[in-house]
């Protein structure tokens, strides 16, 4: 057990090293969360503009909101994102996987584990913090509020990661892929309150939100953070991420499962 | 004691057809036609433990299908297979604790990581004991000369030492078997040779067994003393390499350097086959006529300078074995 655990974790280790060799890469990533940042920040002061709330959510709170999506989505762009699970799929790299005495799906949660790691304390952590003490945004105010979040936060990117993969897998029965990358960004673009939380969809748009998974990625953590989510209201919202998690994750396994058995390596 | 049983072993591929325009293409998306094609048919064959055997044949034989399917990550259409009493693609974490690996058209090492840190996480992976690590790392940084790339990246590294890399990335956890797919593809001459003589020595030094596939017959001819021999999913020939030559090789050549330059060996079962100034090369059949026996006639009429005779390239017999097309069974 503990010998297994220390195999992944050395995954984590090298691949936090190799971040470290590509500085590069996490430059241009920071500028272009900023950038991100930059437009989202001026489109919702230009809707809020003359107005003193919206919806009963205060531009002082949608502000915040804003800003810890994109330091969430800052962390999770340091993971491997779904065009590149396509190509290994499709250049049979992630068969040779197949020759290594572990599970390929966990190994890669922990070496996205240390690039993320990387890019996190490296960049996302001390930038946001300088941003938020300069716009002193909505932060939670008690420790249980920060755990609360926290927890929130992980199983938002579980989620993400096991659909991610999920869906990344599907080229193995496809020829054409391009279609389930555009479903895959429009859904978690749109779905998971990344830039436009919840409150804000109309009513039939909130209810099919609201039946999907991916509200759990950004939605339930970010408000949670900026303290509109609380009480008694926040125990539905972590159960309703657990049950998405359990099925999200679940479907990564049987995909897998059935993946692994179809397993085309061109070449060679 | 047989480590490898292969048994009726079929592969079928299924492509799926481009149809033509338009309206093949909406077509296909409610009705994709197939193309199917049969890599592996009804292949058979058991290996016994410390056997180093060749599995050889042209392009598009079938011997990348078969290797896939003896690591387990190809799945076969039918079939049984047993690596060491493992069924590879049901098995196969298990499998891949005991078998090494090595696809010379695509590296196993990670990428971006110097060349050293792949090692390293393969100790983990593999929980090789450290002392086990430290003896192997010696031995392969010797013996393949792993120093002088150890701290590069594997993406900077010549397809010598990748492939060298990649040869010793595999023997690491001291595998019981280990199949080499194509090792020699792209070197040059020096490197061939060297990776040759790596082969040959882990085979007999640590008792490895080795399934080596190449279309290179000097592979085979300087390492297998057994080779399979396959075409289109088939196999053709199965057994020693010395005894394919015997049936196959009757025909010998004999290069003779000789004085005049004005020559006629009009000899029943003899023909030349080049000339080149005073150098000639004569084919001749050992059942209609010996070596001795032409080069007395020879000798007779001209004044010889030099004399060598070849063996039969391996190259020619198996292109007979293959304009013959049938399985052959040699007792
Ligand atoms: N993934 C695949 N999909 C479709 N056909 C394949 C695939 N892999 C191999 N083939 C076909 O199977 C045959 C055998 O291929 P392979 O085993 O790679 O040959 P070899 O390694 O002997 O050159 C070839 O005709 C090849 O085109
Ligand atoms: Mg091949």
């Amino acid at each position: 057990m503990i010998k297994t655990y220390r195999m992944y974790w050395e995954f984590t280790r090298k691949s936090f090293q190799r971040s470290a060799a590509y500085r590069v890469d996490s430059w241009s990533r920071v500028l272009g969360n900023v950038m991100s940042l930059g437009i989202w920040g001026c489109i919702w002061f230009a809707l809020y503009y003359g107005k003193g709330s919206v919806e009963n959510i205060s531009f002082h709170s949608m502000l915040s909101y804003i800003l810890i999506s994109m330091a969430l989505q800052g962390i999770h762009n340091a993971g491997t994102p779904l065009w590149e699970i396509q190509r290994r799929v499709r250049t049979g790299d992630i068969a040779i996987e197949l020759l290594r005495p572990y599970d390929y799906p966990l190994r890669m949660l922990f070496t996205d584990l240390g690039s993320m790691s990387f890019y996190f304390i490296t960049a996302i952590f001390p930038l946001y913090t300088l941003i938020f003490i300069f716009f002193q945004p909505n932060i939670p105010l008690s420790a249980s509020q920060w755990g609360l979040f926290l927890l929130s936060a992980v199983l938002g990117y579980l989620i993400r990661y096991s659909l991610e993969l999920t869906f990344g897998l599907f080229t193995f029965w496809l020829v054409e892929t391009g279609g389930v990358e555009d479903i895959f960004y429009f859904s978690i673009s749109l779905f998971s309150g990344s830039v436009v939380p919840l409150w804000f969809f109309p009513d039939w748009l909130a209810s099919i939100a609201s039946l999907l998974p991916f509200q759990g990625i950004y939605f339930v953590p970010n408000a949670i953070f900026v303290g509109e989510l609380s009480g008694q209201a926040i125990l539905p919202a972590l159960l309703n991420q657990v049950i998405w998690l359990l099925i999200c994750y679940g479907l990564l396994r049987f995909v897998w499962a059935k993946a692994s058995q179809k397993v085309v390596v061109q070449g060679g | 004691m047989s480590i490898i049983e292969v048994k009726h072993l079929y592969k079928e591929f299924k492509i799926p057809k481009r149809q033509e325009g338009l309206a093949g293409a909406l077509r296909s998306l409610f009705h994709r036609q197939y193309l199917t094609k049969l890599a592996v048919n009804d292949i058979s064959f058991s290996i016994d433990s410390g056997e180093m055997v060749g599995y050889i044949g042209p392009n598009g034989a079938g011997k990348s299908t078969t290797i896939k399917m003896l690591t387990g990550i190809l799945v076969p259409s039918s079939g049984d297979i047993r690596v060491n009493g493992l069924i590879p693609y049901k098995e196969r974490q298990r499998n891949a604790r005991q078998i090494g690996v090595v696809f010379g058209q695509r590296s196993q090492l990670w990428w971006d990581l110097p060349t050293i840190e792949s090692f390293e996480l393969l100790k983990q992976v593999f929980q090789i004991p450290a002392d086990r690590y430290r003896q192997n790392m010696v031995r392969f940084r010797k013996i393949l000369d792993l120093d002088e790339f150890l701290h590069t990246p594997v993406r900077q590294l010549s397809l010598g030492q990748r492939m060298r890399a990649d040869i010793a990335a595999a023997l690491l956890h001291d595998p019981k078997i280990i199949f080499l797919d194509e090792p020699t593809i792209g070197l040059d001459v020096v490197a061939k040779e060297r990776m040759r003589s790596f082969i040959r020595e882990i085979n007999q030094d640590r008792g490895v067994t080795v399934i080596l596939t190449t279309h290179d017959m000097s592979d085979i001819e300087k390492l297998c003393q057994r080779m399979i021999l396959i075409d289109n999913g088939q196999v053709m020939y199965d057994g020693e390499l010395a005894k394919i030559k015997e049936t196959f090789g009757k025909t010998r050549i004999l290069i003779v350097d000789l004085e005049e330059d004005i020559v006629d060996f009009s000899l029943a079962g003899v023909e030349v086959i080049k000339q080149e100034g005073n150098r000639h090369w004569l084919k001749f059949n050992r059942d209609t006529i010996t070596a001795s026996q032409l080069i007395s006639r020879i000798s007779e009429n001209y004044n010889v300078r030099d004399i060598s005779i070849q063996d039969p390239e391996i190259e020619v017999l198996i292109r007979n074995i293959y304009e013959n097309t049938l399985p052959l069974i040699i007792d």
